[in-house]
């Protein structure tokens, strides 16, 4: 059940929220859509991929955050901010309505019991809010910019599908399947002109980023493994 | 000295032409910088006829390798997925008698025959649903793909519905503004031959004379090239199949959210039977009947009746079919394709998928140059006059395993005189082996592979003997199949959108290209 509702700082002025990492309010999630935007942070501790909107068949950009459903194996790591946490996982309960900023009512990170405010005593948005705010415009900027890059990769025909097989200790095999990612060779056979473009249109960093970023495939596997030896996968491996 | 062959000619503008002509310029572009050109001449004047608004699977591989997006295929010629054809009351003609004739393989097939399987053991379930989940996904009404799967690929095997005058047009923007083709709108007045009796040009009223070095003739039943210039006579077949004449419909749906078959529905009648083929915007339906069985009157009734009270005030068109065919296909510098070739009653939408045979034959083939076309051509009139002679005893195949006897219709299409010498003997053949690839099947690129003849066949209760201990060998690969299907068939059921939904998607967020 949703409910979503435009923000409203009369209506809503006595609203809190949780706001942490939390598996059981939403950061339980194997793969989330990013923004071209965050590609040099996420790039960073997180395997990027291509990937289709199963309502749509649009492709979109994710980070992944673990191999099985509802697993998020960095989430010790994003509570303790040690990590770049995804705008998609930061914006909790909110969505944009046309100009507007809306919240889910109905959402798990919306209770009184909540740690923080979205509005200070005398009705001004927290800095809480201001940075929610921020960060909603920051994905709807984004969004189109994502966009448009993946259009170009596409019309150049530099978007190809991967499939990841991953053997993990316990003996178990994921294959996992609906992913995508740039292809090297065809992007090694672009005309000059055509690498300018990407460069000049600042894609040929993304591109970059997406490809460097695979690598944490292994890390995230590595760190499942951990988790076979000392239980609980989303704590870090005892020493 | 030789001569080249550098100038393909097409005449006429319809399905035939079109395809064609996109099929034969997509192989040769390489060569258009030196010189080869494709051409294709259309009337003003004469109407597209626009026959066949249901195809094969091979449509798919077509209209990739001609560089056609899927996505701008199905928003500009309202196309609509076809999984199959369901055949109603054509064995008993009772209202629960039905079967399909899938588009997938049954399960395993190139490496286990189940039929004798089924037979043996599949009491009570029909053979379509034993083998493929494809009867299942039409009977739920779903499609055969998700929007995340990208153009051309399938889950489940499918071809697609059409309106074939927006196909024509659609196909004709492709050539024109990709592929280089010239397109010359003017009516053929005359045909210039040589003294060899080859075809050097055609003279137009509004374009002058144009000369070709190889010649396609897509002029329709005129067949104004291969017909009426070189002569090559036409071989009916209306003793095997009786139908002449068919009155088409075209009815709206309820409402724009009204389910949508992914599937044809053929209906069998007292003298014919009626097709009912669902594309995004409306239905399009027509009766097919033999005139010497019954009334043009009595067929419009018929054919009322079938669409209901809402549609009684609609009055049908009424189109001639002539069952047959060219006597041979290429004679000369000069090739028939589409109906200028032949024609049959649409039962199992061959008119377009012979098109696309022939013209993937004839730009395969392109012979080099004038001296060695007459081996090319004949080796193209041994292929296509046996497929025509398939086709035709495929299309019997249906009509003479009825158990019917209501009228005379059906009582004269099991007179054995009616059938081709090659399907009674393949018929006493199958009482004691089942059709599968050992039998001369797939010895070509065949129209129907054997498959088509097994949901055929067991879809209208013929029996092949079976003894028990020639299934031993394949017992285990054959339980094992039987499983997969009934594992695969729950998936997709689980997994595939309805048929609508998916078409309007395609519409909104089109398909994408991997």
């Amino acid at each position: 059940m949703t409910n979503v509702v435009v923000l409203n700082s009369q209506v809503h002025a006595k609203l809190r929220v949780h706001a942490q990492p939390s598996a059981t309010l939403g950061d339980n999630q194997r793969f989330v859509a990013i923004v071209a935007g965050e590609f040099a942070v996420a790039a960073l501790h997180y395997p990027l991929f291509f990937s289709k909107d199963a309502d749509t068949g649009r492709f979109y950009c994710g980070a992944m955050l673990g191999f099985d459903a509802n697993e998020n194996l960095l989430l010790e790591e994003q509570r303790g901010q040690k990590i770049y946490r995804p705008l998609n996982l930061q914006r909790g309960p909110f969505y944009t309505s046309g100009a507007d900023l809306a919240i889910d009512l109905e959402h798990a990170r919306v209770a009184s019991s909540g740690e923080t405010a979205l509005f200070d005593e005398r009705g001004e948005a927290s800095a809480y809010l201001k940075s929610v705010i921020d960060l909603m415009n920051d994905l709807k900027i984004g969004a189109e910019r994502t966009k448009q890059f993946i259009d170009g990769l596409l019309q150049l025909k530099l978007i190809e599908p991967l499939s990841l097989n991953v053997n993990f200790d316990d003996g178990s095999r994921r294959e996992i399947t609906g992913l995508y990612t740039v292809n090297h060779d065809g992007l090694k056979a672009l005309p000059d002109a055509q690498v300018l473009d990407l460069f000049r249109r600042g894609y040929l960093q993304l591109i970059y980023l997406q490809l460097a970023s695979l690598s944490h495939v292994s890390t995230l596997a590595r760190k499942k493994n951990l988790g076979f030896l000392g239980g609980d996968p989303s704590r870090p491996p005892r020493t | 000295m030789t001569h080249r062959i550098q100038s393909v000619v097409i005449v006429g503008g319809g399905t035939a032409g079109w395809l064609t002509a996109g099929i034969i310029a997509a192989r040769h572009q390489g060569r258009m910088k030196t010189g080869f050109s494709v051409t294709l001449v259309e009337s003003p004047n004469i109407p597209i006829i626009g026959v066949g608004e249901g195809t094969w699977p091979t449509l798919r591989s077509s209209l990739q390798k001609i560089g056609v997006s899927e996505t701008e295929f199905f928003r500009n010629c309202n196309a609509a997925f076809k999984q199959g054809a369901k055949f109603a009351r054509w064995t008993t003609g009772g209202a629960d008698d039905a079967y399909y004739h899938p588009l997938m393989m049954p399960q395993g097939f190139t490496q286990v025959n189940l039929a004798p399987h089924w037979l043996a053991n599949g009491a009570g379930r029909s053979f379509c649903e034993t083998v493929t989940p494809q009867g299942q996904l039409c009977d739920d009404g779903l499609a055969p793909k998700m929007i995340t799967t990208p153009e051309y690929q399938a889950v489940a095997n499918y071809s697609y519905h059409l309106d074939a005058g927006k196909f024509a047009a659609f196909l004709q923007r492709h050539c024109t503004e990709k592929l280089h083709v010239r397109h010359v709108l003017a009516d053929v007045d005359e045909v210039l031959q040589s003294e060899q009796g080859d075809i050097k040009s055609v003279r137009t009223r509004q374009a002058g004379e144009m000369a070709g070095d190889l010649f396609v003739d897509c002029t329709g039943s005129a067949s104004v090239l291969l017909g009426k210039t070189l002569g090559v006579p036409f071989k009916p077949c209306s003793d095997v199949l009786f139908c002449d004449t068919a009155i088409a419909l075209q009815v709206p749906y309820d409402s724009d959210d009204a389910p949508m078959a992914s599937h044809t529905i053929s209906t069998a009648q007292e003298s014919g039977w009626i097709w009912d083929i669902g594309l995004p915007h409306r239905r399009g339906t027509g009766y097919v009947y033999s005139s010497r069985h019954t009334s043009d009157d009595q067929a419009q009734e018929t054919l009322l009746r079938y669409l209901g009270s809402t549609h009684s005030h609609l009055t049908p068109r009424k189109i001639a079919i002539r069952n047959g065919h060219r006597s041979t296909f290429w004679k000369n510098n000069c090739v028939a394709v589409g109906i200028a070739a032949g024609f049959l009653e649409p039962l199992e939408s061959s008119a377009i998928v012979l098109i696309e045979l022939s013209a993937k034959l004839i730009a395969e083939q392109l012979p080099a140059n004038r001296e060695i076309m007459d081996i090319v051509s004949q080796r193209f009139n041994d292929v296509t006059q046996y497929r025509w002679g398939r086709i035709i005893d495929f299309l019997k195949l249906h009509y003479v395993l009825t158990q019917r006897k209501d009228t005379a219709f059906w009582r004269d299409n099991v007179d054995p005189a009616t059938v081709p010498d090659r399907l009674k003997e393949l018929l006493r053949l199958w009482k004691y082996r089942s059709p599968w690839f050992f039998d001369e099947f797939d010895r070509l690129e065949e129209v129907f592979p054997a498959a088509s003849y097994q949901y055929v066949l067991y879809g209208m209760g013929f029996r092949t003997e079976v003894e028990a201990e020639d299934n031993l060998d394949s017992q285990g690969m054959a339980t094992k199949m039987l499983r997969d299907n009934v594992a695969l068939t729950r998936q997709m059921r689980a997994q595939l959108p309805k048929n609508r939904e998916l078409i309007n998607k395609i519409h909104e967020y089109g398909l994408q290209s991997i």
